[in-house]
């Protein structure tokens, strides 16, 4: 018999969040996550790049009103959005990010854009979006961007009796997705509404190189969802790829990243990891973490912990 | 023993302003130290000499602070301590005198009730801060702050003459003469920082800045930024970065330099290490200081100068 070798790249590992998903909503936070996989590992089957693939991957999460990225994100403490996203190029280490912006509908496009067209690395709240306004990326209004879901979870944490760091760790999730291209190039995207009730200016983990978000060709690629104050404490994203430049699996660095963010600073998490070669793991220290993987024609996902399911793309 | 370093930016400091760097690095390692010989901790004497180059014209923070493209003074500071990996940073503030206070602020107070909002500003979008155009001052209004309880008390006893808003270039004629735009390859990123060890074993670490001068509306650079500003971590030590901000944050800079200190590497070895990396790597270049717990400190840069200070054994270096 003969064997046909199916090349492990490209690949894509895209989240919907890390957290507590109320059992409603779990079906439709998987569905839009193998939406989001089908349509980035075909950008990427094309012989499109790594970029583009995660960024439309995550463009498609925001468009989806049932995360917390884009249209459907977490109101902050005065019930409007604002919202941080990143983007990686592993090849060149150029990045973009945008912090506690309003009014645009994918953050994650603004965030490219500030990799591409200006030589800083992150703006932040009208700054950005009077760089948005040079780049004719349209305003949206406010109103476009908020679902009944965040409306109903902000006036519930308006009463003073809730606490609203329990009542919403992760309960909504931050969306991500990592790739590799068939040139071996890596990428990663990552795409918030924050924390709901935050502060004005409030910002996470999302949009901070090395937190949310991080891609090197030299070691992987990684996105992170969770409680973005203690991602932010152990730099994540960075701290998995020291443990794969040390020669350990995503999975391993996963795990061991995640055990010490628990152990350290007692926050849960998230994440998804590639390697250049295209070896990929989606793990996560909390109690579910929707998300899809498109590898060697077969998608895999799952929500809960040890769960694999797999079918064609 | 205790130790504190503290930079005041790396870059191509001009001669003209090297006495008077290498003079406010010195006063704000003495200022530390005198908290840390009094028992305070590592974040106390940190902060404590991140506020004295904050308050001094001579530095890219606070007070001296450049303008971004719409004239205007935006900063960005980040405290961090290496026990519980408590950090606070804030980015593109406005008429705040101290941002590292205010990082240290929302580091502390954030999860309590919020403090009663400021009262409004008279002129919500003028400068309320003296901003340094190479060697020359701007002169501002005079200074206020929002936040009472933050301001240094010198800010509150300055009265300058009224600010030239020109957009973009140095306005004309009387205390401007001689005003002269460095060109973009040589921008002045004269952040400030400092790390620090105490007797308890504790580290910390504190930045500052004001950010590159001319750069766009609301732009963050590495020094607000968690693992690339800085970062400190008992287990591992405490890092404060200067440099060109993007290159810092592509390579998450203090977060490299702890990566090699924890592998055993001597805290000069894991700088120049990680330094030289982000020159080959990303073409930038910068500079850090960094102690280790075992007491083991360095300053150390890939620019033409940094200005820098340290406390070790009762003996000051610079």
């Amino acid at each position: 018999y003969s064997i046909t070798l199916i090349p492990m790249l490209p690949v894509v590992v895209v989240h919907g969040g890390a957290g507590h998903i109320p059992k409603d909503r779990a079906e439709i936070s998987c569905v839009g996550v193998k939406e989001a996989a089908r349509a980035a590992y075909s950008i990427l089957r094309s012989g499109g790049s790594a970029m583009d693939a995660v960024v439309e991957a995550v463009a498609m999460l925001e468009n989806n009103p049932v995360y917390n990225a884009g249209r459907g994100s977490v109101l902050n403490v005065t019930g409007e959005v604002e919202m941080d996203a990143l983007v990686m190029d592993g090849r060149t280490l150029a990045s973009g990010a945008v912090s506690a912006v309003r009014r645009v509908a994918n953050p994650i496009r603004l965030a490219r854009l500030v990799m591409e067209k200006t030589s800083h690395l992150c703006l932040t709240a009208e700054g950005a979006s009077q760089f948005a306004r040079t780049m004719g990326v349209p305003e949206v209004p406010e109103e476009s961007l908020i679902t009944d879901y965040a409306r109903m979870r902000w006036k519930k944490n308006l009463d003073p009796d809730t606490n609203p760091m329990e009542c919403q760790t992760g309960k909504m999730g931050t969306v991500g997705a990592v790739a590799v291209d068939l040139e071996g190039n890596v990428a990663c995207a990552t795409s918030t509404g924050g924390m709901t009730n935050k502060m004005e200016g409030r910002v996470g983990d999302t949009p901070c190189v090395g937190c949310g978000g991080y891609a090197d060709n030299h070691i992987g690629a990684v996105s992170s969802t969770g409680h973005g104050e203690t991602i932010m404490k152990v730099t994540l994203s960075r701290l998995i790829l020291f443990h794969m430049e040390q020669g350990k699996s995503p999975e391993e660095a996963s795990d061991e990243a995640l055990a010490y963010m628990k152990e350290r600073v007692h926050g849960l998490g998230g994440v998804v990891v590639v390697d250049p070669k295209g070896v990929w793991s989606a793990h996560f220290s909390s109690l579910q973490m929707s998300w899809a993987a498109a590898q060697q024609e077969q998608l895999h996902y799952g929500l809960y912990h040890g769960e694999d399911f797999t079918e064609p793309v | 023993r205790p130790v504190i370093v503290v930079h005041g930016g790396a870059w191509a400091v001009p001669d003209a302003l090297a006495e008077v760097s290498v003079a406010g690095v010195k006063a704000a390692t003495r200022a530390g130290n005198v908290t840390l010989m009094r028992g305070g901790g590592a974040l106390d004497a940190v902060e404590v000499a991140v506020r004295t180059m904050e308050d001094d014209p001579a530095f890219d923070a606070g007070h001296g602070a450049v303008l971004n493209t719409d004239g205007e003074v935006e900063l960005d500071a980040l405290i961090m301590e290496g026990r519980t990996l408590a950090t606070g940073a804030v980015s593109s503030v406005r008429n705040i005198a101290n941002p590292v206070s205010l990082a240290r602020a929302v580091m502390e107070k954030v999860h309590s009730p919020p403090p009663p909002p400021p009262p409004p500003l008279p002129f919500p979008h003028a400068p309320l801060f003296c901003a340094a155009c190479l060697y020359r001052l701007f002169t501002c209004e005079r200074v206020k702050t929002s936040s009472a309880h933050l301001a240094s008390p010198r800010a509150e006893s300055v009265t300058l003459p009224k600010l030239h808003r020109d957009r973009g270039s140095c306005p004309e004629g009387g205390a401007m003469a001689g005003c002269n735009p460095t060109p973009v390859g040589s921008w002045a990123h004269d952040t400030v920082g400092a790390v620090a060890l105490d007797s308890c074993g504790n580290v910390a670490s504190a930045t500052s800045t004001g950010g590159i001068r001319y750069k766009m509306v609301g732009r963050v650079g590495d020094s607000p930024v968690i693992g690339s500003g800085g970062y400190a971590d008992n287990r591992s030590g405490a890092v404060s970065c200067t440099g060109h901000g993007e290159s810092i944050l592509k390579v998450t800079l203090a977060r490299l330099i702890l990566s090699h200190m924890d592998r055993g590497k001597a805290a000069c070895e894991a700088v120049e290490r990680s330094l030289r990396y982000m020159g080959e790597r990303v073409q930038g270049g910068g500079g850090a200081v960094a102690v280790a717990p075992t007491g083991d400190w360095t300053a150390c840069f890939t620019t033409e100068r940094m200005a820098w200070a340290a406390i070790h054994g009762g003996i000051l270096h610079y």
